[in-house]
């Protein structure tokens, strides 16, 4: 793997840490809905799922991590996989996340 | 209550202390409290069916789960307000389910049909955002503990509802055409129904138990001024027509207010300015689908109840 990519890979990951979940105060990366990103000559894909099947803000979600990715200089293009396997649940969440919806009062 | 009680209430209602619980109040505090949460609870409640209607005509599957979503945030925003109501010698029951149509006091703007989804997500961002712009000065300065603590989820998610209006008006606009007609279309009727729900000016209100037992904080017109300092300049940076706007720090109208409102057109008359007693007349009248939202849900209630 070329340094440029490792760099874009690196950069991916962070732009993601930017995209807050609508409705809760974490970021989607923290909140353990990011399972993958691959880049290819500025093609971006990323692997991600949502909380539950009946999430009403996939949309929303998914239209912030195109926004911002696109934002990313380097970024041609954008493919958002949604997957179920594995599904999510809280041991997803980093310490991050833990530590801002505990102090947001939701037990997990 | 005794001498002392009222003495302490007010101690600590100067020192800006908490309330916690009915033996800290004064019968007239309990009573500005009891008012103000009726008219949270009522206007949470009551843009379940309002939203409801509108949406049905979601244009995606997610999108219709977002508009369900929604409506069950604002139910769990009713209930709270209604829990409170009940502990504090209220019945919940009589509240919601026995109450006629008319005694319900939430903003007018409710009883006008909401009959799209462009009128749907109109209504998350104007709407919703004067909600925010309440609840949110409730919850920064509400002297009631219970309260002020219930409101940290709902603040975030009223965010939810106004990102949800924000991004579709957004994008109808992009689209051009009809679709960002009939955006406007919504934004010239709902826009001035907003700017009435914050109430009488100031200048005709005279005082505020309100703000003097700190339920609220700031005034009708300082809550106006911050709805439109929000959503004038969105509604300009997406490239619809807002009736206002600024000169120095203050926000302007651009029509008089207030105005004749023909709620069966969804059509103001500014060329017809009427006076405050001619709205408050108008909002106490109610409008076109207030007996057929209340009978929504009490008719059910009254169905399955067991008779002795």
């Amino acid at each position: 793997m070329s340094a440029t990519v490792e760099a874009l890979d690196r950069r991916v990951w962070a732009a993601l840490r930017d995209v807050q979940d609508p409705e809760m105060p974490v970021n989607l990366v923290d909140l353990g809905l990011i399972y993958g990103v691959e880049t290819l000559e500025g093609h971006v894909r990323v692997r991600l799922t949502f909380t539950a099947m009946g999430c009403p803000a996939t949309e929303m979600i998914m239209d912030d991590i195109r926004e911002r990715l696109l934002r990313e200089p380097g970024v041609a293009s954008v493919d958002l996989d949604v997957v179920w396997d594995p599904p999510w649940s809280a041991a997803r969440l980093t310490g991050t996340g833990r530590e801002a919806l505990l102090a947001w009062g939701l037990s997990v | 209550m005794e001498a002392s009680n009222s003495a302490r209430f007010d101690t600590l209602l100067k020192r800006g202390e908490l309330i916690e619980s009915m033996s800290e109040m004064t019968p007239d505090y309990l009573k500005e409290l009891k008012h103000t949460l009726i008219v949270s609870g009522d206007t949470e409640l009551i843009s379940a069916p309002a939203y409801y209607l509108a949406a049905k005509k979601a244009p995606s599957v997610n999108a219709f789960m977002t508009g369900i979503a929604i409506i069950q945030d604002e139910l769990a925003h009713a209930h709270i307000a209604y829990h409170i109501l009940e502990e504090l010698g209220e019945s919940q029951e009589y509240l919601i389910f026995k109450r006629d149509p008319k005694d319900f006091r939430y903003p007018y703007a409710f009883d006008v049909p909401l009959e799209s989804w462009t009128e749907l997500v109109t209504a998350n961002a104007l709407y919703d955002q004067a909600g925010f712009n309440l609840l949110g000065d409730i919850h920064e300065q509400c002297s009631y503990g219970p309260w002020k603590r219930g409101l940290v989820k709902v603040m975030a998610e009223e965010n939810f509802h106004l990102r949800n209006g924000r991004n579709w008006m957004k994008r109808i606009s992009q689209a051009g055409g009809a679709a960002k007609d009939e955006l406007q279309q919504a934004v010239d009727w709902m826009f001035p129904l907003t700017v009435e729900w914050f109430g009488l000016p100031d200048n005709l209100k005279q005082h505020s138990a309100q703000l003097d037992y700190r339920l609220k904080g700031l005034t009708n017109d300082q809550l106006r001024q911050a709805w439109l300092s929000t959503v004038v300049p969105f509604l300009d940076s997406i490239g619809i027509n807002a009736p206002a706007h600024q000169e120095g720090n203050a926000w302007v109208l651009s029509y008089p207010f207030p105005s004749t409102f023909d709620a069966d057109d969804k059509r103001w008359d500014f060329n017809d300015p009427c006076t405050w007693d001619d709205v408050l007349s108008r909002w106490r009248a109610r409008g076109p689908r207030n007996a057929e939202m209340v009978a929504l849900f009490q008719e059910s209630f009254h169905k399955f109840q067991v008779r002795a």
